[in-house]
């Protein structure tokens, strides 16, 4: 019995890898699966209900729901894990070295953090998308600010417990310098719960990369993408078109659900012996400033 | 024990225990066959290494195993009525009502947010009805008579305001509180200074003997089983193998297992190498050591190392004992440069190191090294055990990857750790080996001087012998000159020429061993050495000689 198996032959896990694997299958598969053009119109077929040529609907401009739900993966998951993926990089070194070095550079970075994280998210994205364009890394680059000091602190927590544990005494005594202790001791003790965060966060960036294309801050139409989608379909949602935002916000729905369970999957790999016992580490949750994004929303 | 003693019926009976513990692989056996009786005001020893099952057999009297554990044979007899025959609420008035359970650890056994006093009264009115009042004053007076000071103040203190003999106190009050007829301590002292187990446990002992209550002091210290116990019962791997009375088991213990355990708990003769250069400058010399610490309220200092004063030659080894607290520590810290002291001197080999800066002191770290307390914790819990062995050498010394390798399995070896181990992660090996890890990684730069720091604490009773007479082969073979720093008087004995006595920051005597033992002057010195228990004189005072232990063959 290895440890690997186990950790994935939790319900939880099989679910949540079979989500991501049918993520992925969309992402490559796009183009041969979905039935018509992602982007092009028909105004001939404006707002038809689902049936067997639309097996999702057409929205206002008559695109068919279905490839552009389909097409949409590969724009929502790339914004997601490109911002994730940069603010890991970004927050982890600077969470280690504002641990490491305590002092009053790191609590200036700290106070930055604060106030990064206290800002109304939505202002902040169509602050910085309005100056910078709405363009698809523009709204990763917004969406890794937001998220550097969800990292940055993790990790900085992590060290400055583990700067006083007795191995790196230990290791200083053998003539282990700083970078040898922060980079090759404290560090791959240090990065569990960022690992479980990369999956949570990347759940939560999918989210607020609806979300601000819902309210306009995001990428713009006709740009498959599910909160632009869920955001045209809102407008005529009272006259019972529902399928226009139904299935785009099934889709947001899954993507989240698959990393929040992905996210216990990493934590079992990781740390087995704690996985039996506990659940995940408490503080791991990202404190959503300002409004949550109604993602199956009312119109505004 | 008088005739009519031994014909009352038992207060605790136990037959053909049996407990397994659930795993992902089947059922395990932890207690195996266990049969015993507690006679009334018996005091019973019991005594075993880790994993031998001690702590579940506690747990499984009074019915409360740990999550996963089952009992799957045998009877529990309590006062003449069987433990399995009781329903949930007899059973509830049994645990803490006639058996009560005290456990290691005081401090995390009491309830933090809650008053100390009515932690005690809570364990009170759940088996008596009587009113708040009348519970909070029999509280009060238990608390002085388990020997706290101003007990009607100290009843209003919450946990983390008192210190752990305090707080073992407080548990031994708590649990002495429902009259009970059975105490089962379970390494009630462990972790513990030796002054204040002593205290704590004679104070034990006394009460229970007052009160007619039978014990179970289950331990690892043969030393208390030799001086508070009636009779023993020797475990191993769940089973009982050997029970009898104390007196008869130091005279000659019955099994292998046992006789090795007793032989485990003895002294070893002093080294006799003593350094046969000892002329010459000391190679470790500290004068007027000095740190202070800033203390929790501003402006106020703490002296952990107030003027200290000690040398090391060559081939020497010096013990530094003291209690926790007394600043040992701190002093092996500022020698390998961990903290910076405040003030004095340390020369190593003529050179002062005190205020040296790092990049100085770097070529340095290969002649001094320290082998830390804990074993697991100082290794980096993610290395293998190659990688941690091998990483003062890559620091500190040139040499090709070859060259380490071979110097790495050359540590291992010294130390008798197969070169199959270097494959392993730290929390794959057992604590002695994890011990001998880090003697390794202290050993693998051929330093000239190491600082034990309580190089056989936490340790089970063989394996510290074994590490104990590592460290002697090690220090005949190397020529190794050492700082001892230690609470455990036993282990001073047998690797120490020299010994100091920390109090509060201070050296209050010095000198050769065999002086200072044999006729300690400062009055601290007489009261830690009178804390010790150790085998040897517990058995003269019961007349029983036993001989020294063979030297160890390595």
């Amino acid at each position: 019995m290895t440890r690997v198996p186990q950790a994935l032959r939790r319900p939880a896990a099989v679910i949540g890898l079979a989500l991501l694997l049918m993520q992925i299958a969309l992402i490559v598969l796009a183009p041969i699966i979905s039935p018509y053009s992602p982007m092009e119109a028909d105004p001939a077929a404006s707002l038809q209900p689902p049936s067997m040529a639309h097996w999702f609907g057409t929205d206002i401009t008559g695109m068919d729901v279905l490839s552009r739900v389909i097409h949409a993966t590969r724009i929502n998951l790339l914004i997601s894990v490109s911002s994730v993926a940069l603010a890991f990089v970004v927050g982890v070194p600077l969470g280690l070295v504002i641990g490491y070095y305590r002092g009053w550079l790191s609590g200036l970075a700290m106070r930055i953090f604060d106030f990064v994280q206290a800002f109304p998210i939505f202002v902040l994205g169509m602050a910085l998308v309005s100056v910078t364009g709405q363009e698809i890394w523009n709204v990763a680059i917004v969406l890794a600010v937001l998220f550097i000091p969800i990292f940055a602190r993790l990790i900085r927590a992590e060290v400055l417990s583990l700067r006083e544990r007795p191995f790196v005494a230990a290791a200083r005594c053998s003539g282990a310098g700083d970078l040898d202790i922060m980079f090759r001791h404290i560090l791959p003790n240090a990065l569990m719960p960022a690992m479980v965060q990369v999956s949570i966060s990347i759940g939560m960036a999918i989210l607020l990369t609806a979300g601000l294309s819902f309210i306009g801050a995001g990428v713009r139409m006709p740009t498959p993408e599910w909160g632009l989608m869920v955001s045209t379909g809102a407008q005529q949602m009272i006259l019972g078109v529902w399928w226009v935002s139904l299935f785009p916000g099934l889709a947001i729905v899954v993507a989240v659900l698959c990393f929040a369970l992905l996210g216990d999957v990493v934590r079992d790999l990781l740390d087995p012996s704690r996985a039996r016992k506990t659940k995940a580490p408490a503080g791991v949750a990202l404190p959503v400033p300002g409004p949550v994004p109604g993602t199956l929303g009312e119109s505004r | 024990m008088t005739r009519s003693e031994l014909d009352m019926k038992p207060v605790l009976s136990v037959e053909g225990l049996r407990v397994v513990f659930d795993t992902p692989d089947g059922d395990r056996t932890i207690l195996q066959d266990v049969a015993f009786e507690l006679r009334p005001n018996e005091i019973l020893g019991i005594v075993g290494e880790t994993g031998a099952g001690k702590s579940v057999l506690a747990r499984a009297i009074i019915d409360l195993l740990p999550e996963g554990g089952r009992r799957v044979g045998g009877t529990v007899e309590i006062m003449g009525r069987q433990l399995e025959r009781m329903d949930e609420g007899e059973r509830r008035q049994v645990r803490g009502g006639q058996v009560a359970l005290i456990g290691t650890n005081a401090k995390a056994l009491l309830d933090p947010v809650e008053r100390v006093g009515n932690q005690i009264v809570r364990v009170l009115r759940s088996h008596r009805k009587l009113s708040r009042k009348d519970a909070w004053a029999k509280a009060v007076k238990l608390l002085g008579d388990v020997g706290i000071v101003n007990p009607a103040e100290r009843a209003r203190a919450y946990p983390h305001e008192l210190s752990g003999g305090m707080a073992q106190r407080v548990v031994i009050a708590m649990a002495l509180i429902t009259e009970p007829k059975v105490l089962l301590a379970d390494d009630a002292t462990l972790g513990l200074d030796a002054t204040v187990s002593v205290q704590v446990l004679d104070m034990l002992v006394e009460r229970s003997r007052e009160l007619g209550l039978s014990v179970v002091l289950i331990t690892h210290d043969l030393g208390i089983i030799a001086h508070y116990c009636n009779r023993v019962a020797i475990m191993r791997q769940g089973r009982i193998v050997e029970m009898r009375d104390v007196t008869g088991f130091l005279a000659k213990p019955g099994t292998p297992y046992s006789q090795e355990l007793l032989d485990a708990a003895k002294a070893r003769p002093v080294p006799s190498i003593r350094a046969t250069a000892s002329e010459g400058q000391p190679l470790l010399e500290v004068s007027n050591l000095l740190k202070i610490f800033a203390g929790s309220r501003p402006g106020e200092e703490v002296r952990a190392v107030d003027g200290v004063s000690f040398s090391v030659r060559r081939g020497e080894t010096l013990a530094l004992v003291g209690e926790s607290g007394s600043g040992k520590t701190t002093i092996g810290q500022c020698l390998v440069r961990l903290l910076d002291a405040s003030g004095g001197a340390i020369r190593f080999d003529g050179r002062d190191i005190t205020t040296m800066p790092e990049a100085e002191f770097r070529p340095l770290r290969r002649r001094i090294q320290m082998v830390f307390q804990e074993p697991y914790v100082a290794l980096n819990p993610r290395w293998k055990v190659m990688r941690l062995v091998d990483e003062p050498l890559r620091m500190l010394e040139k040499a090709s990857a070859a060259e380490r390798l071979r110097r790495v399995h050359r540590a291992l070896d010294l130390v008798n750790l197969p070169t199959s181990h270097a494959e392993l992660y730290p929390h794959e090996l057992t604590a002695g080996e994890q011990k001998r890890v880090g003697i390794a990684r202290a050993l693998v730069t051929e330093p000239d001087f190491i600082v034990f720091d309580e190089p056989t604490t936490a340790l089970d009773i063989r394996v510290r012998a074994q590490i104990i007479d590592l460290v002697r082969d090690l220090q005949s073979r190397m020529r190794l000159s050492a700082l001892f720093i230690t609470h455990d008087l036993n282990s001073v004995r047998s690797l120490a020429h020299d010994v100091a006595v920390m109090n509060r920051g201070r050296i209050v005597e010095a000198g050769p061993l065999e002086d200072v033992f044999a006729s300690p002057k400062d009055p601290y010195t007489v009261k830690l050495l009178s804390a010790e228990l150790a085998v040897e004189h517990e058995a003269e005072a019961r007349h029983v000689h036993i001989p020294q232990p063979k030297e160890a063959m390595i």
